[in-house]
C-alpha cells in the first residue's frame, strides 16, 4: 500500500541535499519492505507524532555519510567518521524530518518531530510498525535510505 | 516573577538611549549599556544581565561575533538581535550563534516586550524540565519493575556528560515530542533482554521477536509513565511519546547527541544491568 505522505520524504531530500551542493540526486525506487531493516553503517531515528505517529530512519553507509558531511562543511575533506561528522549527519536527519513535516502541514497533515538519536556500526534496527516503506535515494554512484514506519492516527 | 536584568547593545548612542528608555517603561531593570565589543564584553562581566539586545552592524565586530564573545562569558546570556536588516543569511548565522529572539528596527515596544518576556519564561519552563526529568524517568523505571517483577532496580550514580556510548547488544530508541523535544535510550545485553522475557513470557527459551517485543514494550511503559507524570506536574510540557525503534546487533555506537541536557543511569536489576539515557532540547529561535 502507498499513501502520498512518503513523497513529503524523499521531495524534501531532493530539495534540500542542492543546498549543499549534492545535485546528482534522485528517487531511485520506493517499495515496501519489511520491519527488519539491516542497517548500512549509519542509522539516523526520528520519532513522529501527530496524525501520523511512528518513526523515519535515515540509514547509509559510512563512507556516503562522510560524503555527506563533507559537503555540509563547505567541502572540508573528512578522513573519519568523527565527532563532527556525526553531528552534521545527526543535523542532517534533523533537517530532513523538519522539512518533510513543513511539506505535510502544506498537505494537511500535522505532525511533529522528535530530535534526532544517531548509532553507527553493525547492527539491525526493528522498525516500530510491520509495514514499513524504503525510499532509496541515490547520490551520484551511492544510495541513502528513507524508512519511513509511520501510520495515521 | 524576578526583575529582569537588560542590557543594551548598540553602536548609536540614539539607539542606546530610546531602547534603555523603552525598557524601563515596560518594566525591565536596565543594568548597562555598550557601543562595541569591548565594552560589551566588560559590560556583561560586570553586570551579568540576563538578556541583551544586540545590533547586528556594528564596527570592528558585528552582533553576531558580539554574540559569540559574550556566550563565552556566560553561556546561558539570552540575546536579542535589534536591527533595521534581517535576511535568510543573517538568519542563519544568527541560529548558529544561538540567538534566542529577533527584533525589526524601528523598534515597535510591544513587540520587544513580549518578546524578552517570552525567552525569560521559557528559560524558566525549560530549568523546571531539566529540574524534574531524571528523578521522573527513574521513578518510571522503578515502577514499571516493581509492577512486573516485584523487585526494585539500585541505581549508580547518574551522569550528566553527553558522550558517545558503546551499547551493551539491544537498543529501545524512544523519539520525545512536545514543548521540548528529547529522547530516551533503554540499553542492555542480550542475556539481560532474555532473562526478562523469560519471565514476562514464562517461556524457556525466548525468541528474537519475544526478545525485541520485551525491550519494545517495557521502555514504552517507561516513556509513557514518565512524560505523563510530567505533564502532569506542568501540562506546559505537552509531551507524547513515539512508539519505539528497537536497535540491536555485534557493534553499536549511540552517538553524542545535539542535546541541550542529557542524564544517564545504569541500574542493577535482578536480569542485568540497565542503562538509561535521556535528553531533551531547547529548541532554537523561531
Amino acid at each position: 500500500m502507498s499513501n502520498k505522505y512518503e513523497e513529503a520524504f524523499s521531495n524534501t531530500f531532493l530539495n534540500i541535499m542542492p543546498q549543499f551542493g549534492i545535485e546528482d540526486i534522485a528517487l531511485e525506487s520506493q517499495t515496501e519492505c519489511g520491519s527488519k531493516i539491516n542497517a548500512p553503517g549509519v542509522v539516523c531515528i526520528v520519532g513522529v507524532t501527530g496524525e501520523l505517529h511512528g518513526n523515519v530512519i535515515f540509514a547509509m553507509t559510512e563512507a556516503c555519510a562522510k560524503r555527506i558531511a563533507s559537503a555540509m562543511m563547505g567541502g572540508m575533506p573528512i578522513e573519519a567518521f568523527d565527532e563532527m561528522a556525526q553531528s552534521a549527519v545527526s543535523e542532517l536527519g534533523n533537517m530532513l524530518a523538519a522539512g518533510a513535516c513543513t511539506y505535510l502541514e502544506v498537505m494537511g497533515i500535522k505532525a511533529d518531530i522528535s530530535t534526532p538519536t544517531l548509532m553507527h556500526g553493525d547492527f539491525a534496527v526493528q522498525a516500530s510498525f510491520e509495514q514499513v516503506t524504503c525510499l532509496q535515494m541515490r547520490i551520484s554512484d551511492t544510495f541513502f535510505y528513507i524508512y519511513v514506519s509511520l501510520e495515521r492516527n | 516573577m524576578k526583575e529582569i536584568k537588560v542590557a543594551v547593545i548598540d553602536d548609536s548612542p540614539f539607539s542606546v538611549a530610546m531602547l534603555s528608555n523603552m525598557l524601563e517603561e515596560n518594566g525591565f531593570q536596565v543594568v548597562g549599556s555598550a557601543n562595541n565589543l569591548q565594552q560589551a564584553v566588560d559590560m556583561v562581566k560586570e553586570q551579568n544581565p540576563d538578556v541583551v539586545t544586540m545590533d547586528i552592524t556594528m564596527p570592528e565586530a558585528d552582533g553576531i561575533e558580539c554574540t559569540k564573545a559574550l556566550h563565552k562569558i556566560n553561556p546561558d546570556l539570552k540575546v536579542v538581535i535589534v536591527s533595521s536588516m534581517m535576511d535568510d543569511e543573517i538568519m542563519r548565522k544568527a541560529k548558529r550563534a544561538k540567538i534566542s529572539g529577533y527584533v525589526q528596527k524601528p523598534v515597535d515596544a510591544e513587540e520587544l516586550t513580549l518578546t524578552i518576556r517570552r525567552i525569560m519564561a521559557d528559560e524558566e519552563l525549560f530549568a523546571e524540565l531539566e529540574k524534574l526529568y531524571y528523578t521522573v524517568f527513574k521513578e518510571a523505571l522503578t515502577d514499571t519493575f516493581n509492577k512486573f517483577f516485584h523487585s526494585v532496580p539500585e541505581y549508580r550514580d547518574e551522569e550528566t556528560a553527553n558522550i558517545e556510548q558503546t551499547s551493551r547488544g539491544i537498543s529501545a530508541v524512544i523519539g520525545i515530542i512536545g514543548r521540548y523535544g528529547g529522547r530516551m535510550i533503554l540499553d542492555m545485553s542480550t542475556e539481560t533482554t532474555m532473562a526478562i522475557a523469560r519471565k514476562l513470557f514464562k517461556i524457556e527459551q525466548p525468541t528474537k521477536e519475544h526478545i525485541i517485543n520485551v525491550i519494545g514494550e517495557i521502555s514504552n511503559i517507561i516513556a509513557g509513565n514518565a512524560c505523563s507524570m510530567m505533564n502532569k506536574s506542568n501540562p506546559l510540557f505537552g509531551l507524547r511519546v513515539a512508539p519505539p525503534t528497537i536497535v540491536y546487533g555485534e557493534s553499536i555506537k549511540i552517538s553524542k547527541s545535539e542535546l541541550n541536557t542529557v542524564t544517564s543511569v545504569k541500574a542493577d536489576t535482578s536480569f542485568g544491568e540497565i542503562y538509561m539515557n535521556i535528553g531533551f532540547n531547547r529548541g532554537e529561535c523561531e
